[in-house]
């Protein structure tokens, strides 16, 4: 039992709905629950609970969840059965106040195993951060957005938005802060990438992803630091045992970019072994907004996966395997490389150059393609579980720009990271559960020649000690929580001047992270998580080095610049720590999840208040004078910054096919330092869904329509604007004192809608989706493309596939 | 004594378990500089050579200096073109990149290789030479300028132009613009059209024959 329990603490985040129920005489009686795979803990959807001894039956829906309705009797028998699956047969008491206060969860045993299917009594929390907010995706869900990126995939969720520069190119926005302030962890290690600027994407292919959490507090303890804002969690597939081969393949069009893709997978699991391969290929060309073609703003994706693993009685061996090949495009029309073609670009109402559709892509561009090898070990000894995780990664990363010599990256880059971590669980003691862990984290980064520019960041090595432990401890109605984490990081850069000099720097920083943390069920549907974490990355390579041309900016990194006494901006030398101290960013971050669910209902309401000491951000410092005429130059700087906000959801069945959901959320946020607004962060958004399984017909199992519309407001916290006009003609003066502006004003507020049709019919599956319904001209303010165009308009996405 | 040997194998795993760790750890990296690069985007001086047809020895040059690039000391317009009434020039030019004073990179050359993704446009001020006349092509692409060179697509480049300068004067403007125009540039294609190498206005004085 002991062993079970601890198995199913590992890694693992399901939540597990309460499974409640009501007392009733008569005919009156209701059975609520939820279904699980009891070895991966995944929901079975699908799944049909009967009541024995009568007519009455139900399948559970694509989140395992099921609701009986009247059920005869003070006590029922009930049966849970799927495929492939240990049937479980179990009594129900309506009068019985255990079952009805503390709610169960029904865990299914595959055959071939030895386990048998369960009905837990109690509710069953299961994973790590208990007293965190936690949003996840199953597969079902991530089905319907085959053709997304991550980033745009995860932004349903409350209080997370996405940013982008163009449609290709889209980095997850969680409570306001994106970039290196989330984390990454794609199978259990951080994704190494070129974790900066806006326009760097995390190359994951949302296909290959089983699942995907979003931690939306400060879990630097548990992951490690830079995860300021949140943790994005994707998981693989499962490998799952004592599964006979099973496999799928899935293939689509969309109509705006007239992009196809096409994906299959094939997997299958004995008593002890288990195997899955999986792969993805997506091109899509030039897309448009309701009334302009966007050049240049196609992509093609190629992705593969595979996982193989090994079970002993003790033992418990994963290794996989990804790679993911991207070439997006960025529009044409957004290059400027001086200020006076960048003002005519965004005082235009639509882009000033077109060509005719096409997949071709051309400058700017980005190719990049990433290796991530991983094996994992779980070993339950006698004292505790034991898991090992090593990870080798290696991130190649071409951008090519429209230039001279344009066949040419002008960034090309080679990322290579190690992410090793030895972890003890060790065994529950009155109540206490915890672990301690070790972590080892290094890259290496190298910058390919042959680019005929000064590098932009330097190469770099980064070696990283992390120790930390996570305790939590169940008592009564309470789980505490406690967890520290020290972290030492040594780092090396080199790097060539303007004029081609080698320049060295090595440096080092070390940090204590905690997070406290508090789960009280206030009542069966009550319950309130608060937690108060801290976290902290360093300043990366191009906040502290970048130098020189990056579009139509001059931008100096923290150590590229010093100012005058005047405030003129010099950046004849190259700093180091003695002469400008950069200090590490840190956060701490206080979130409070209030949350009911009843019957039908589910309300969620999360607070946050984020405070981030020496916040870094790019900001304009002036006008300076080149070849190409005047050109704004930025500066990376330092600040403190608070960010508070609050999410909410509210979702209610409102009969048994139909469920309605209401969302909103809201951030603000301030520069607190310097009494000024930050810029890009998302706006007020409030949204509204609607679930209608619709009767089937024609051989139908399912058939499900879901209208989501949300409603975006103009960000009334945006920067002041100053257009490129008034700083060529000197109408406005900006200095290193001045306040921070924009170059636009926000745009203004819009309401989108998505109709999602999915249907099923025995092994063969499809969705119909119209994204942008009523073919909405807008533009994004977290889309740094809103400077030059509108977004895509109407999209048709058919898709149709095929599992076993 | 089973316990015993049991406790043993676990010891061991235990350390393998670390072992294992600690060799995977133990890869570092390297100590790399980025190799240098011919750096051909970044200016730093740009310079005019008027020549007259008539005297070789005759040499106007102005320059304009940007010693640190895209840092953040600003460009320096030197000097001012210092021309004969009635004389006619050849204009030339030397575009350089000397960031790296042992390695100075020719961009002229690299302009010309790429002739049919450049043109460089004039202003100056109106009625300064007898030939062209007018104002220049800066505000309007069709107006005259004595191009001298083309691309293979037989449209100007503007790297050898001809002057014939016109009355003395003092304190007049000649503005040079040059454009990238990757897929831009055709037969009508102007000074707006593309982005801006470079830009720059001199002082242009022109003194009497006599």
């Amino acid at each position: 039992m002991l062993k079970i329990k601890t198995t199913i603490s590992i890694g693992l985040l399901a939540w597990l709905l309460a499974f409640s129920s009501q007392a009733q005489s008569g005919c009156g009686g209701k059975i609520t629950g939820r279904i699980l795979d009891k070895e991966t803990h995944e929901p079975i959807p699908a799944a049909t609970i009967r009541v024995l001894n009568s007519d009455l039956g139900v399948v559970a829906d694509e989140e395992g969840r099921f609701i009986l309705n009247k059920v005869c009797g003070s006590e029922a028998d009930f049966e849970v059965r799927f495929l492939g699956y240990k049937t479980l047969i179990h009594r129900h008491y309506f009068n019985n106040k255990e079952h009805v206060d503390k709610g169960h969860a029904i865990y299914l045993a595959p055959n071939e195993t030895e386990l048998q299917s369960v009905v837990v009594e109690g509710e069953v929390l299961v994973g790590d951060i208990k007293s965190m907010s936690v949003n996840q995706l199953g597969r079902a869900q991530l089905a319907t957005k085959t053709t997304q990126s991550l980033a745009s995939a995860i932004s349903g969720i409350e209080g997370v938005a996405f940013t982008s520069v163009g449609s290709n190119v889209q980095l997850p926005v969680i409570h306001g802060l994106y970039g290196n302030r989330i984390l990454i962890i794609n199978n259990g290690v951080k994704h190494g990438f070129q974790n900066w600027g806006a326009e760097h994407a995390p190359e994951i292919d949302i296909t290959a992803a089983h699942k995907i959490s979003v931690l939306k507090g400060a879990s630097g303890v548990r992951y490690g630091p830079e995860a300021l804002g949140g943790v994005v969690v994707m998981e693989g597939n499962p490998l799952k045992l004592s599964h006979k081969l099973y496999g799928g393949i899935s293939t689509g069009y969309e109509t705006n970019g007239r992009g196809y893709f096409t994906n299959a997978h094939l997997g299958a699991g004995g008593k002890k072994f288990s195997y899955h391969f999986g792969a993805n290929y997506r091109r899509i060309g030039d897309r448009s907004t309701p009334n302009y073609l966007l050049w240049n703003t196609g992509m093609e994706e190629l992705s593969a996966n595979a996982g193989l693993r090994y079970k002993l009685p003790k033992w418990d061996f994963k290794a996989r395997y990804s790679y993911v090949d991207q070439k997006p495009g960025l529009l044409r029309p957004s290059v400027a490389r001086s200020i006076a073609l960048f003002s005519q670009m965004v005082e235009a109402s639509k882009p000033i150059l077109m060509r005719n559709f096409s997949y071709h892509i051309d400058e700017p561009n980005q190719e990049t393609n990433h290796h991530l090898a991983t094996l994992k070990v779980d070993w339950a000894s006698g004292f505790g579980d034991f898991r090992l995780l090593v990870s080798q990664q290696i991130n190649n990363r071409k951008e090519f720009d429209v230039r001279r010599n344009a066949e040419l990256p002008i960034i090309n880059l080679t990322l290579s990271t190690t992410d090793n971590k030895l972890e003890w669980y060790h065994p529950e003691k009155g109540g206490l559960e915890g672990s301690i862990g070790l972590q080892y984290f290094s890259q290496n980064n190298d910058n390919n020649p042959g680019t005929n520019v000064i590098p932009f960041i330097p190469n770099y090595n980064n070696y990283r000690y992390s120790l930390f432990a996570i305790e939590q401890l169940e008592s009564g109605s309470n789980t505490f929580e406690l967890g520290i984490r020290l972290d030492h990081e040594e780092l090396s850069a080199r790097g060539r001047t303007q004029s081609q000099k080698i320049f060295r720097n090595k440096f080092s920083y070390t940090n204590l992270t905690g997070t406290l943390g508090l789960l009280r069920r206030l009542s069966p549907h009550w319950e309130w998580r608060t937690n108060i974490g801290t976290a902290w990355r360093t300043p990366n390579m191009a906040e502290l080095y970048s130098f020189g041309q990056h579009g139509f900016r001059i931008e100096y990194g923290l150590w590229r610049y010093y100012g005058s006494e005047k405030g003129d901006i010099n950046t004849d030398k190259i700093l180091t720590g003695k002469d400008k101290a950069v200090k590490a960013e840190k956060s701490i971050k206080w979130t409070n999840e209030l949350s009911y669910e009843k019957d039908n209902n589910k309300l969620t309401i999360t607070g946050y208040a984020n405070y981030i000491n020496h916040f870094i951000f790019l900001r304009p410092a002036g006008l300076g004078a080149f070849f190409w005429g005047p050109g704004p130059t930025y500066i990376f700087d330092q600040s403190d910054a608070i960010l508070m906000g609050a999410d909410f959801t509210y979702s209610n069945r409102l009969s048994e096919n139909l469920k309605g959901t209401l969302g909103a959320s809201y951030l603000y946020s301030r520069n607190v330092e310097r009494n000024e607004p930050l810029i890009n962060q998302p706006p007020l958004q409030a949204n509204a869904e609607f679930a209608w399984n619709t009767p089937v017909f024609g051989g139908l199992n399912l058939s499900k329509l879901s209208l989501k519309t949300s409603y975006t407001f103009r960000q009334f916290q945006a920067p002041r604007t100053i257009t490129p006009e008034e700083l060529i003609s000197n109408k406005v003066q900006v200095n290193l004192n001045s306040e921070i502006f924009d170059f636009k004003d926000a745009p203004k507020a819009y309401f989108l809608a998505n109709l999602i049709w999915e249907w099923s019919r025995g092994k063969i599956g499809g969705q119909v989706q119209v994204r942008n319904l009523f073919n909405a001209s807008y533009r994004d303010y977290l889309n740094q493309m809103r400077l030059f165009a509108d977004e895509p308009g109407r999209n048709f996405i058919l898709t149709l596939n095929y599992c076993f | 004594m089973k316990i015993e040997m049991m406790k043993k194998v676990k010891l061991h795993l235990m350390a393998a378990l670390a072992a294992t760790f600690l060799f995977v750890t133990a890869c570092g990296g390297d100590d790399d500089a980025p190799d240098k690069e011919n750096v051909v985007e970044i200016f730093t001086d740009v310079t005019l050579i008027f020549t007259n047809k008539a005297k070789a020895s005759d040499v106007v040059k102005v320059t304009a200096k940007d010693p640190d690039g895209t840092g953040a000391k600003p460009l320096e317009v030197k000097g001012a073109i210092n021309l004969t009434a009635g004389a006619i020039y050849t204009l030339t030019y030397e575009i350089k990149n000397a960031l790296d004073p042992k390695d100075i990179e020719d961009l002229g050359k690299e302009i010309l290789e790429e002739a049919d993704e450049h043109q460089l446009f004039y202003a100056f001020t109106e009625g300064a030479f007898t030939s062209p006349a007018g104002n220049g092509n800066i505000d309007k692409a069709s107006d005259p300028i004595n191009y001298k060179d083309k691309d293979k697509k037989n449209y100007p480049l503007g790297l050898k132009t001809e002057w014939t300068a016109g009355a003395a004067r003092t304190g007049g403007t000649f503005r040079v613009k040059l454009q990238h125009q990757p897929d831009l540039k055709t037969a009508t294609s102007g000074s707006t059209d593309g982005d801006t190498d470079f830009d720059l206005t001199f002082t242009l004085n022109i003194k009497s024959s006599n």
